[in-house]
């Protein structure tokens, strides 16, 4: 029984960590209509980006936090000038949902091969953020997974609020709604696409740093992420947010219990059964998103 | 899709089937035999893929993974049974292609393109770690060794012609099915959508049809892959090999018929080149397949195109002076 408690816990923490990371990669497509086949290596440059940070400098606290801020200022540049150089001209073009899939691929695996010349192949690790533990009754937390918890809860919080309050999330979400619809009101798409882009990789980066800390990373370790990310959010519904974080903490807790009673090994297949099943009953996603 | 059955063309086509049919009679050495070998598998497997990436729009990223079914299927048969590759082939392409439809197929083709890319591409992932799981009968991490060929005391030689064979089949049929009612059903849709639907054209069927053939054809190569080579293991499944293939669909020119057998040729042969770049190799092969798509995404048919249209006019020109 406490280790079944320890599992559930333990899958609701992994499962707010694959949240942060499917975020970026819903954003990017219910936004924009692309699906994002680089998403693992963007969070691979947000983890390595940071650990440059942390590796050298003498002052650990303020270093990560300094990473972190040259992490967001890098990816939304790069997200932008992406969207600006490369997605922009295919959109234009007829058989761009093809080609924007191929270039990421292309795009991913050449910038996995960068890091890889780059680190080296060995496993690195960002180190947590506080030491140490907290026990309440038989379950047992890390003070580093509360922390991660915690910034998942306020990211998703600011994201809300940015797509609910802000001029320009507001924007983002009616090109979401319907592009001519947008284009009618007087919304300029290719700059709303081009901040869409920025963001998500920034939410990304940050989902990559997270998943730095709590667990290892190699420069080939982006494409595990990726696909998980893909599950998680056509569970949750293509370009739902709400239901990407949902499906992240269900998988996340089915992944701890497949782990508990068959075994690691198990958790790749059960994975892709989910994925069948979920195409086969309920293609939409659980909140319902494009299908 | 062009028609592209000019005269000066056919007789090109002609003259390279010659000349591949006497080339090992000039003598090469066994590993340009080899590399021959592999153009006409991976020409198969590349066009077979662009089948539904180029054609179709059937966005399948898992197009290796069909390869390694129908090759561990048929290595599995002949090696463990006993079997006669004659038989194993033709079976692993049929596994390959049940599974492939009911497992793939089935579920995501009735959704927009972007499920039938991740389903693919998952399943593709999901192959290793299953191969993993049966250890027994696969053979796990290591793979099969030592796979029987095709006939007791095989050559290289007797391996290049039986695969330039499976080749001009394969080709004869993907040719066919081009310019069949179902290749024409698809030329309709892309073109119209609404148009198909009131011709009567049943999107879902089709689609599902195109899907079967490519993955049986692509199971097929697989047997042809494991028994000319006489090993598989699961680093087929990794990166690079699905890396080659999209490159080869790129670089030759995505949606035509003779794109991807000369996109296959130059990776095949300009691979051998790239690996003195060592580990750079894939970073370069990314950089092409970006570079291919953002600044010529006609690949070598567009050149070839360009060219022949400069030809053209030049000849045109004479014409008028005289």
């Amino acid at each position: 029984m406490e280790s079944f408690i320890n599992a559930i816990v333990s899958g609701l923490i992994s499962g707010s960590l694959y949240a942060a990371m499917a975020l970026g990669l819903t954003i990017i497509y219910g936004i924009s209509r692309i699906f994002n086949f680089g998403h693992g290596v963007i969070a691979l440059i947000g983890a390595y980006t940071a650990w440059i940070f942390v590796q050298n400098s003498k002052i650990a606290d303020m270093s990560l936090l300094l990473g972190i801020l040259v992490t967001i200022a890098f990816l939304f540049l790069l997200g932008f000038l992406l969207y600006r150089y490369a997605m922009n001209p295919l959109m234009k073009k007829p058989n761009w949902d093809i080609s924007t899939v191929l270039f990421m691929l292309g795009l991913g695996i050449l910038l996995e091969n960068v890091i890889l010349q780059i680190f080296g192949p060995r496993v690195k690790s960002i180190p947590v953020f506080k030491e140490g533990y907290i026990r309440i009754g038989v379950v047992q937390i890390n003070w580093h997974e509360i922390i991660i918890i915690f910034i998942v809860i306020i990211a998703i919080i600011l994201l809300n609020v940015f797509f609910k309050r802000t001029r320009i999330g507001q924007a983002m979400r009616a090109v979401a709604q319907s592009i001519p619809g947008a284009q009618v009101v007087g919304i300029d798409i290719e700059k709303i696409f081009s901040y869409t882009f920025g963001l998500a990789f920034v939410v990304t980066g940050i989902s990559g740093i997270l998943l730095g800390t709590k667990y290892y990373m190699n420069p080939h370790i982006g494409w595990e992420w990726m696909v998980k990310g893909f599950v998680i959010v056509s569970f949750g519904g293509l370009g739902s947010t709400n239901g990407a974080i949902y499906a992240a903490i269900i998988l996340g807790v089915v992944e701890a219990l497949a782990t508990l009673f068959l075994g690691a090994m198990w958790v790749w297949p059960i994975w892709f059964a989910i994925f069948m099943v979920v195409l086969l009953i309920r293609p939409q996603g659980i909140l319902g998103g494009r299908a | 899709m062009k028609k592209i059955t000019s005269n000066w063309q056919t007789a090109f086509v002609t003259v390279i089937v010659i000349i591949l049919a006497i080339y090992p009679m000039l003598g090469p050495s066994s590993y340009l035999k080899h590399l021959f070998i592999l153009f006409f598998i991976w020409s198969v497997v590349a066009n077979y893929w662009n089948l539904l990436n180029g054609y179709v729009g059937i966005n399948s990223l898992g197009n290796i993974g069909f390869l390694a079914i129908g090759g561990y299927t048929s290595g599995i048969l002949s090696l463990r049974f006993g079997l006669s590759p004659l038989i194993t082939i033709p079976i692993g392409g049929l596994v390959t292609g049940l599974l492939v439809t009911l497992f793939l197929g089935f579920p995501a083709l009735r959704l927009s393109g972007i499920y039938i890319a991740l389903l693919t591409l998952i399943f593709a992932d999901t192959l290793p770690s299953i191969l993993t799981q049966t250890r027994d009968i696969t053979g796990g991490g290591m793979g099969l060794h030592e796979i029987p060929p095709f006939f007791p005391g095989m050559e290289k030689v007797h391996a290049y012609y039986i695969c330039f064979l499976f080749f001009l089949i394969a080709m004869l049929i993907l040719y066919k099915v081009i310019h069949s009612k179902t290749g024409l059903a698809f030329v309709a849709m892309r073109d119209s959508e609404s148009l198909a639907n009131t011709l009567g054209i049943n999107r879902y069927q089709e689609r599902l049809k195109v899907f079967a053939i490519s993955s049986f054809m692509t199971g097929i190569a697989g047997g042809f892959y494991v028994h000319s080579l006489g090993d598989i293991s699961p680093t087929t499944l990794s990166i690079e090999p699905f890396l080659l293939g999209l490159a080869m669909i790129e670089l030759g020119g995505i949606g035509t018929f003779y794109g991807p057998i000369l996109g296959a040729g130059a990776i095949v042969f300009g691979n051998e080149f790239l690996r003195l770049a060592g580990t750079l190799r894939l970073a370069l092969l990314g950089a092409l397949i970006c570079g291919v798509i953002l600044f010529y995404p006609g690949g070598i048919m567009q050149l070839v195109e360009e060219l022949g249209k400069r030809i053209k006019v030049m000849l045109n020109r004479k014409k008028v002076t005289e």
